[in-house]
C-alpha cells in the first residue's frame, strides 16, 4: 500500500525555506526564470499532442453518432432518428480522409524527428511516442471498421432480398430453360455413362473367360498335336505289325504245306 | 467498496498485488482505467538497481510501453534532458540515489517528476531533495512524492525473495561467518526486517509470528514485530487501517508467519533435484525468472574441418503468461520431455488444419463473388488468421522448452544427475542403500567433482552415526583423487557437531524413490528426448525440514521440534510473546521465510504440500535464492572456528 509523502514534502519545503531564510541564502529566482525560457522549446510534444486531440475527435464524432450509424432503421422508429444512407457515405468518406490525415501526420512527425535529434534516447523516446500514438490511431480505426462492416453486411444482406422483380423474372426464365436443357443433358449424359459403364464390365468378363480358355485351348492344342504323333507312330507300329503279321502267316502257311507235302511224300514212301 | 468477504484464501496473490501497485505507480499513482481507447501518456521511467530487480519478473518491455513508458532507464546513467516529458523514479532511498535525483533537478532533465522510494524516506533526504528542488526552482515540477513500500522481489504467485542487487550483504555467509560484529548484525537485520515489513504492508495484513529461538531468526522475528507494533499503534499513519485491509484481505483468519533458519536444514541446498524449475536453477544460469544460455552449445562436435559454432547467448524469460511452464514447473523431468512432445505434436496438427483452410480459401476464392466473403467463409479465415499470433506464440514457447529442456538433458545425461538424485533420496530417508558411497566417488564417469562433494556432504549431514577415523579419511582421499575441494567439510564438521548439541538432528522424512523402468524407456524413445539410460525416477511425496516446521505450527500439532517456538502477536496490547499460542484453529494461511537463504527444492516441497492440503495457502520466501553451487562458495567461505548461532 503505497503512502503518499506530497504533502510531507511540500512541509519540507517550506521548511527549509524558513530555514535558509533564517540563515540568508536567497535564490535569485529571476535569473533562473531566464535561464528556463532561453532552453530551446522543441515542437514535438505540442504537434503530438495536436495529433492526439485530433484522433480524439474523430473518436468521439463516431461515437457520438455510432447507435445511429449502426441502427437498421427500421419501419417503426421516426424518420428524424434514422439516418439515410448518403449521411452514411458521409461519415465514411469524412472518417476515412481524416485517419488518413491523421495518418499522414504521425509519418512527418516521425521524419522530422529522425532528421532533427542527435541524442539517441531522445530518438528512442520521440520514436515510442509516435508508436502510441499509432496504437491509439489504429483502436480508433477499428471503432471505425466494426461499424463499416455491420453497414456493408446489412446493404448485401439487402440487396439479396429487395433486387428488382422484372429482371429478376427474365433471368429466372431464362435460368430455368438453361437448368433443364442442363438437366436432360445430365441425365443423356448419366444413361450413357451407366451404359458404358455396363458395357465395360461385360467386356471385362468376357476378356476375363476368354484368358481362361486361351489356356484351356492351349492344353487342348498341345494335347491334340501329341495324340496326333501317337496315332501316327501307332498306324506305324500297325503296319508293321501288319507286315509282321503278313509275314508270319506265310511263313505258317509254308510250313503247313510242307509239313503236308512231307507227310504225303512219307505216305508215298512207305505205300 | 470492498465485496462480501469469504472465509477462503486471500482475493489476490502477492504477486498481483504488487503487480497492481507496480501498474497504479506507472499510471502517476492513480488508479488505471479501465477504457481501453483512451488517450496515451507518455512518461519515462528511470529506476536503480533494485527496482530493475522489482519490475522485470513482474512487467514485460512490452507492458511497459502499453502503459507508456517510452524510455527505461538506470538511474545512474547518462541520461539526456527530455524537457518536454513527465519522469516516474522508482528506487532505493539512498544516499547516491537521492544526490543523482537532486542533480536530475538541478539539470532541469524532465517536465515533471513523480518520486517512488520503493522503502520508505527519511524525512532528512526528503529535505535533501526540497532544497535541491528550491535551488533549482523546480519545487512545481516534483508532482508527487510517494512511499511504495514494494521492497521485495515476487517471482512467483506464491514466493519471494528480499533481493538480488548485493545479495551478498544478506547472504547466509554474511549472517553466519565467525568474525561478525554486533553492529553488522543488527544492520543485516534491519534490511531484512524492511523488506518484510514491505511484504506485509503490500499484503495487507498482520501475521502472527512464530520463530525458533537462538538463531538469526529470532533476531529478524523480534524485530519484525517490534516495526508492526510500532505501525499499528501510530494511527495517524499505520498502514494496516482503512484501505489496505479492505482491498487485500477478505479472510476472517490472520496468516501464520513462520521464520526459519537456513541451518535447521544444510541439505536440501546440496540436494540434486528431479523437478524441472529446480532442474534449471541447479544447472544453468537462472534468475529473475530468466534463463541464460549459450546458443549451439551442444553435445555434437562440429564436423572436422568445420569453423567452431560461434556461441551465441540467448535469454528466455519463464514468465506467468506460459502455460506450459505454469503446468510443468513442478513436474518431473522426464514427465516435461513427454509434455514437451505432445505439445510439439499437437501444434504440428493445428499449423496443419491452418495450412489446409489456407488452401481451401485459395481454391475456393476464385469461383464466388463478392457476396459470399461475409458468408461462412470468411469466418473460417477470420478465425484461421486471429488464432495465427497464438499459434505462432505456442510455437515460440515449444522451442523455448525444448532448448531448455535439451540443454537440462544434456547436463543430466554427462554428470548423470538421476544417480545422485536417487542416492541422496535414499541418504536422506535412511533407506538401505544398493550402491557404496565410495564407488560412487571413485567413478570418474560420474558427475563433476561438485557433484562429488554435495553427495558426501549429504551424506555427512544426514548419517546418525559419523564416520570412523579411517573411513572419513578414505573418503576425503577418494575425494581428492576426484578432484574436490574438501574446504566445505570443516565448516559442514562444526556445524553438524553444533546441531547435536543444540537439538535433534533434523529427519527427512520417508521419501523414497521408485525407479519406473523399462517401460518409461520404450515410450520415451519415440521422443525427440531421448532419454536412454536415464531412470524415470518417480518422487514419492515426503516432507523437507521446513515443510514438516509449517506442518506442525499450521496444524497446531505438538512436536519437540516446534513446542517452544516463540510466538508474537504484533496487535496484542500488552507482551510482545508468550509461549501459549491464542489461536487454537489450524491456520489457513502462512508465510514461510527461511533466514539465510533458500532454494526452489524447498519450495517445491512446500507446493506439493500445499496441494495435499484442501484450501491452504503457503507463500515461500527466502533472503536469497542460490543454488548448490553458490551455496557451497558461501560455505567454503564461512570457515569458522566459532559458530555463529548465538
Amino acid at each position: 500500500m503505497a503512502v503518499d509523502r506530497t504533502l510531507l514534502f511540500k512541509a519540507s519545503v517550506k521548511t527549509v525555506k524558513t530555514r535558509n531564510k533564517a540563515i540568508g541564502i536567497g535564490f535569485d529566482s529571476t535569473k533562473d526564470e531566464i535561464f528556463k525560457r532561453t532552453r530551446p522549446k522543441s515542437g514535438f510534444s505540442p504537434k503530438a499532442k495536436e495529433v492526439i486531440t485530433n484522433i480524439t475527435k474523430l473518436k468521439d464524432f463516431l461515437l457520438q453518432h455510432r447507435k445511429d450509424y449502426v441502427s437498421a432503421g427500421s419501419l417503426i422508429s421516426s424518420d428524424l432518428t434514422r439516418m439515410t444512407d448518403s449521411e452514411r457515405d458521409q461519415i465514411d468518406q469524412d472518417a476515412q480522409i481524416f485517419m488518413r490525415t491523421c495518418s499522414e501526420a504521425i509519418k512527418q512527425l516521425r521524419n522530422e524527428a529522425e532528421k532533427k535529434v542527435t541524442s539517441s534516447q531522445i530518438k528512442e523516446h520521440r520514436g515510442a511516442v509516435l508508436d502510441l500514438i499509432e496504437m491509439y490511431l489504429k483502436g480508433v480505426c477499428k471503432l471505425y471498421s466494426e461499424q463499416r462492416a455491420i453497414r456493408v453486411k446489412r446493404m448485401v444482406d439487402k440487396k439479396r432480398l429487395y433486387v428488382p422483380v422484372k429482371i429478376t423474372f427474365y433471368f429466372e426464365q431464362e435460368n430455368q430453360r438453361l437448368v433443364s436443357e442442363m438437366n436432360s443433358l445430365v441425365d443423356e449424359v448419366r444413361q450413357i455413362e451407366g451404359k458404358v459403364v455396363e458395357i465395360s464390365r461385360l467386356q471385362e468378363i468376357f476378356a476375363e473367360k476368354v484368358l481362361q480358355q486361351e489356356t484351356e485351348i492351349d492344353s487342348i492344342h498341345q494335347l491334340v498335336v501329341g495324340a496326333t504323333e501317337n496315332v501316327k507312330e501307332g498306324n506305324e507300329d500297325i503296319r508293321e505289325a501288319i507286315k509282321n503279321n503278313a509275314g508270319f502267316r506265310v511263313w505258317i502257311l509254308f510250313f503247313l504245306v510242307m509239313c503236308s507235302f512231307s507227310l504225303l511224300f512219307l505216305d508215298w514212301y512207305d505205300s | 467498496a470492498p465485496s462480501l468477504p469469504t472465509t477462503s484464501k486471500m482475493a489476490a496473490s502477492v504477486r498481483e498485488k504488487q503487480t497492481v501497485a507496480l501498474k497504479r505507480m506507472l499510471n502517476f499513482n492513480a488508479p488505471p482505467l479501465k477504457n481501453t481507447a483512451a488517450e496515451p501518456v507518455w512518461k519515462v521511467l528511470i529506476y536503480d538497481r533494485f527496482g530493475q530487480d522489482i519490475i522485470s519478473p513482474l512487467l514485460s518491455v512490452k507492458e511497459l510501453r502499453d502503459m507508456g513508458i517510452t524510455l527505461h532507464l538506470l538511474l545512474h546513467s547518462d541520461r539526456d534532458p527530455i524537457p518536454d516529458v513527465p519522469a516516474i523514479y522508482f528506487v532505493m532511498p539512498t544516499e547516491e540515489n537521492i544526490d543523482r535525483i537532486c542533480q536530475d533537478l538541478r539539470n532541469q532533465l524532465y517536465e515533471s517528476y513523480y518520486l517512488n522510494f520503493i522503502s520508505a524516506i527519511s524525512r532528512s533526504k526528503l529535505e535533501d531533495i526540497a532544497s535541491a528542488a528550491l535551488a533549482a526552482n523546480a519545487v512545481s515540477q516534483v508532482t508527487k512524492v510517494f512511499d511504495q513500500y514494494l521492497n521485495f522481489i515476487t517471482l512467483e504467485d506464491d514466493m519471494f525473495i528480499l533481493c538480488h542487487q548485493n545479495k551478498e550483504l544478506i547472504s547466509y555467509h554474511a549472517i553466519n561467518r565467525p568474525d561478525i560484529q554486533d553492529t553488522d548484525m543488527d544492520a543485516i537485520m534491519d534490511t531484512i526486517v524492511d523488506s518484510l515489513f514491505c511484504f506485509f504492508v503490500t499484503l495487507g495484513a498482520v501475521p502472527i509470528i512464530r520463530c525458533p529461538r537462538g538463531n538469526a531468526a529470532e533476531m529478524v522475528a523480534v524485530k519484525l514485530d517490534k516495526k508492526l507494533r510500532e505501525n499499528l499503534r501510530d494511527a495517524r499513519n499505520s498502514l494496516f487501517t482503512g484501505d489496505s485491509m479492505a482491498a487485500g484481505q477478505f479472510s476472517f483468519q490472520r496468516p501464520l508467519f513462520v521464520l526459519a533458519d537456513r541451518n535447521v536444514d544444510m541439505a536440501t541446498p546440496l540436494h540434486h533435484t528431479w523437478t524441472y524449475q529446480a532442474l534449471i536453477h541447479d544447472v544453468l544460469d537462472f534468475h529473475l525468472n530468466r534463463v541464460m544460455m549459450e546458443e549451439g552449445a551442444g553435445a555434437e562436435p562440429s564436423p572436422a574441418g568445420a569453423r567452431p559454432k560461434k556461441k551465441s547467448r540467448k535469454t528466455y524469460d519463464l514468465t506467468a503468461a506460459d502455460k506450459f511452464w505454469q503446468k510443468h514447473k513442478g513436474s518431473p523431468f522426464p514427465e516435461v520431455a513427454e509434455s514437451v512432445q505432445e505439445e510439439l505434436d499437437t501444434y504440428r496438427a493445428q499449423e496443419d488444419e491452418v495450412k489446409r483452410l489456407k488452401s481451401i480459401m485459395g481454391l475456393e476464392g476464385e469461383d464466388e463473388g463478392a457476396i459470399s466473403m461475409l458468408s461462412d467463409n470468411t469466418a473460417k479465415l477470420t478465425s484461421a488468421v486471429s488464432s495465427l499470433p497464438e499459434l505462432l506464440e505456442k510455437k515460440r514457447l515449444i522451442d523455448l522448452h525444448t532448448n531448455v529442456a535439451t540443454a537440462v538433458l544434456d547436463h543430466i545425461k554427462s554428470r548423470k544427475l538421476d544417480v545422485y538424485f536417487e542416492y541422496e533420496e535414499k541418504l536422506m530417508s535412511k533407506s538401505t542403500l544398493d550402491k557404496s558411497l565410495l564407488d560412487i566417488i571413485s567413478d570418474p564417469d560420474a558427475g563433476t567433482p561438485e557433484d562429488k562433494m554435495r553427495l558426501f556432504l549429504i551424506y555427512y549431514i544426514t548419517t546418525q552415526q559419523a564416520p570412523t577415523e579411517s573411513d572419513l579419511e578414505q573418503y576425503k582421499k577418494a575425494l581428492l583423487d576426484a578432484g574436490c575441494d574438501l574446504s566445505p567439510l570443516t565448516y559442514i564438521k562444526q556445524w553438524k557437531a553444533f546441531t547435536k548439541m543444540a537439538s535433534t538432528p533434523a529427519n527427512y522424512g520417508n521419501s523414497g524413490v521408485k525407479p519406473m523402468g523399462l517401460f518409461s524407456r520404450v515410450m520415451n524413445t519415440g521422443s525427440q528426448f531421448v532419454m536412454e539410460g536415464v531412470k524415470n525416477l518417480v518422487l514419492k511425496q515426503h516432507n523437507l525440514p521446513v515443510t514438516r516446521i509449517l506442518d506442525n505450527l499450521m496444524e497446531m500439532k505438538s512436536h519437540p521440534e516446534t513446542d517452544d517456538y516463540r510466538y508474537f502477536d504484533p496487535k496484542m496490547l500488552r507482551g510482545s510473546e508468550s509461549s501459549i499460542p491464542r489461536n487454537k484453529n489450524p491456520f489457513q494461511e502462512a508465510i514461510v521465510f527461511v533466514v539465510g537463504g533458500g532454494n526452489y527444492i524447498e519450495y517445491q516441497n512446500l507446493v506439493d504440500y500445499t496441494k495435499s492440503k484442501q484450501g491452504k495457502k503457503v507463500v515461500y520466501g527466502c533472503s536469497e535464492l542460490f543454488n548448490s553451487a553458490q551455496f557451497i562458495k558461501q560455505v567454503r567461505a564461512a570457515d569458522c572456528s566459532d559458530m555463529m548461532l548465538l
